[in-house]
């Protein structure tokens, strides 16, 4: 569980690619340490660019970032020390086995739990001796987080790693982090665009849309605070956030929860997908808008 | 397991195409040359005499003509081991960061290490060490070849097959195998780098031997044509004006002192002149690298090119440590 204070952060953070294409357009952002944070947008919203600019890979264009307070462009090795990064498709080496990543990882980091990561895997009955090309993809996966998990850093930063792997590879990908960071007392931040995915397992939820921060509380808060208006009802209304199209069709609009004088009808609670689709609705305009 | 036996297994694994590759190229290179070798020194004993061109002793023809033909094949062979250090640095070193680049390993290796740096150097360190000791066995074999074929010289003070024998082999390897990185890390994609590297150590290479023959220059002496070199170095033809002053030919045409007529090592500026000593223009010279600084020329290239591999090395890191990688 998060305590509060924070341990990933941004600072008028804005990313610009080539001349004009802007992935991140100004973002504050302050993500408090413990728990499970679930950075979800739809793609090419800058999840990847965001988190790439922690681990230390995307130099902002403007504004700047600090991991447990250590900027990643002043001092890499001390934020990589803090850091567990999982790609977003894991890549691991085709010429080695599974015992060969973790080999490697102890080369690479000294202090490498390589026991620990060992015992991930073992739990999941994934061989050591079996080859990286002849896992499935979510073994791959697997293999990627015991590799970020056996690093014991403070701060776990996976980039969508649920995004090619299917629901069952997805649910047991979840179960090892949550149950990782919660025993470990980590901090994780998870990026996807699969909203029902993350639900059950992250803390808080942060919304990124087009460049920019749309959404940023507690999981448990944002479905607390905002209901669902069904066809149109309290569209106008002033706590209305964005608007979108249901199963059937129909027009919904997200609103935050109206206060007890306001009388508002066809109401009912929003499920966390809804809270993140209207806010993905409401922040519809262009990153090259955003940072003009 | 030990750390360093750990390290050099999984090294191994992830270039395990590249330096079987090598290995059995330097494999089959030098039991050609050994071969070669072996034969020649076979007919250099039959008849001492027979394989020294300066003193063919009578009915040595057969001999001689078998010598000399397998001799020409051996040659051959020593400018493969004059390409190979080109080709197997270049092997070696362009996938290094390119592969992890384009196969996206790049970053996870990068935060897994404790730095960048480290991660390159670990790796260099494996290829520089197989890269040393394939070439250390090629330039020992040519070396072997060397004597084979020229049984009458003294190796150690002679520049006949320089650059095909000896550590500048070796260093010559390291050096382009520190283009590669560079170019691997620069480009990302091991196809594209692997290309431009080729260009590349074409251009820097041809600026070495450009530079070092500048170099030589201020250790060469002028002598005349048809004279034995003894092992020296030939780096070009000058004119040794009646003054006594030498100058390149280039500088002859800019002095307006053209010239029409040789006869053995005298310029006349016209036919009729020849046989007038007064009409000499210049003398005919060769600008030669005397063969007893052998030794010393190598130790002075090894120090440029493997200077040179040191600072690509550095220049690799450099980038590695900014690069993003995909």
């Amino acid at each position: 569980m998060s305590t509060g204070l924070p341990i990933l952060e941004t600072h008028d953070l804005a990313k610009r690619y080539g001349r004009h294409t802007w992935a991140l357009t100004g973002i504050d952002l302050a993500i408090p340490q413990g728990g499970i944070t679930a950075l979800v947008g739809p793609n090419a919203a800058g999840k990847s660019t965001l988190i790439k600019t922690w681990v230390g890979f995307e130099p902002p264009t403007r504004g700047g970032v600090t991991v447990g307070g250590i900027d990643p462009w002043k001092d890499r090795s001390g934020v990589l020390a803090l850091v567990g990064y999982v790609p977003q498709s894991p890549a691991l080496y085709d010429s080695l086995s599974v015992n060969d990543h973790l080999d490697l990882a102890v080369m690479l980091r000294p202090n490498f739990d390589r026991a620990y990561a060992r015992r991930r895997l073992d739990e999941l009955g994934i061989p050591g001796d079996r080859g990286a090309r002849s896992l499935s993809g979510g073994q791959q996966a697997q293999v990627a987080l015991a590799l970020a998990l056996g690093t014991r850093a403070r701060i776990l930063l996976l980039d969508e790693p649920l995004a090619s792997l299917d629901p069952l590879a997805r649910r047991e990908f979840l179960h090892v982090l949550t149950d990782a960071v919660r025993s470990d007392g980590a901090t994780a931040l998870l990026s996807s665009h699969i909203v029902t995915d993350v639900e059950q397992a992250c803390d808080r939820l942060v919304v990124l849309g087009v460049g920019r921060i749309l959404l940023h509380d507690s999981v448990a808060e944002a479905l607390a605070s905002h209901l669902l208006a069904t066809d149109g009802a309290a569209a106008t209304d002033s706590e209305a956030i964005g608007s979108f199209a249901g199963p059937a069709g129909e027009r919904l609009t997200l609103l935050r929860r109206p206060t007890a004088a306001q009388a508002v009808t066809n109401l009912r609670p929003a499920s966390l997908e809804e809270v993140v689709l209207g806010y993905l609705a409401s922040g519809r305009t262009s990153p090259a808008e955003a940072a003009a | 397991m030990s750390r360093f036996g750990s390290w050099l297994i999984l090294s191994f694994r992830l270039h395990r195409w590249e330096v079987l590759a090598s290995a059995a190229a330097v494999a089959l290179l030098s039991a050609a040359m050994l071969w070669f070798a072996w034969q020649l020194r076979t007919l250099a004993g039959t008849d001492p005499g027979c394989v020294d061109p300066t003193a063919y002793a009578p009915g040595c023809t057969q001999l001689a003509q078998r010598f000399y033909e397998l001799s020409s094949k051996a040659e051959w062979l020593s400018y493969l081991s004059w390409m190979a250090p080109f080709v197997m640095g270049l092997v070696l070193g362009v996938p290094l960061v390119s592969r992890e680049v384009e196969h996206r390993t790049a970053g996870m290796a990068w935060t897994l290490s404790r730095s960048r740096a480290w991660w390159l150097a670990m790796r260099i360190a494996f290829l520089a060490l197989v890269l040393i000791g394939l070439l250390l066995v090629l330039a020992l074999v040519s070396e072997v070849l060397a004597s084979a074929v020229f049984p009458n010289l003294h190796l150690d003070r002679d520049f006949s097959w320089y650059g095909r024998r000896g550590g500048l082999v070796v260093v010559r390897g390291l050096s382009a195998l520190g283009i590669g990185v560079l170019l691997g890390a620069v480009l990302g994609r091991v196809l594209p780098a692997l290309l431009v590297a080729i260009a590349a150590s074409i251009l820097l290479f041809t600026a070495v031997s450009l530079g070092m023959d500048r170099w030589m220059e201020s250790d060469a002496i002028i002598q005349p044509f048809g004279v034995d070199r003894a092992g020296g170095r030939l780096l070009g033809q000058r004119v040794q004006l009646p003054s006594g002053e030498v100058i390149d030919y280039g500088e002859l045409q800019r002095r307006g002192l053209s010239y029409e007529a040789i006869q053995d090592d005298r310029l006349y500026a016209k036919p009729e002149d020849i046989g007038q000593a007064d009409k000499i223009i210049g003398y005919d010279r060769e600008l030669l690298v005397p063969g007893p600084l052998y030794p010393q020329i190598v130790l002075r290239e090894s120090g440029l090119v493997g200077g040179t591999a040191v600072l690509l090395a550095l220049a690799a890191a450099a980038v590695v440590t900014r690069r993003r990688p995909r």
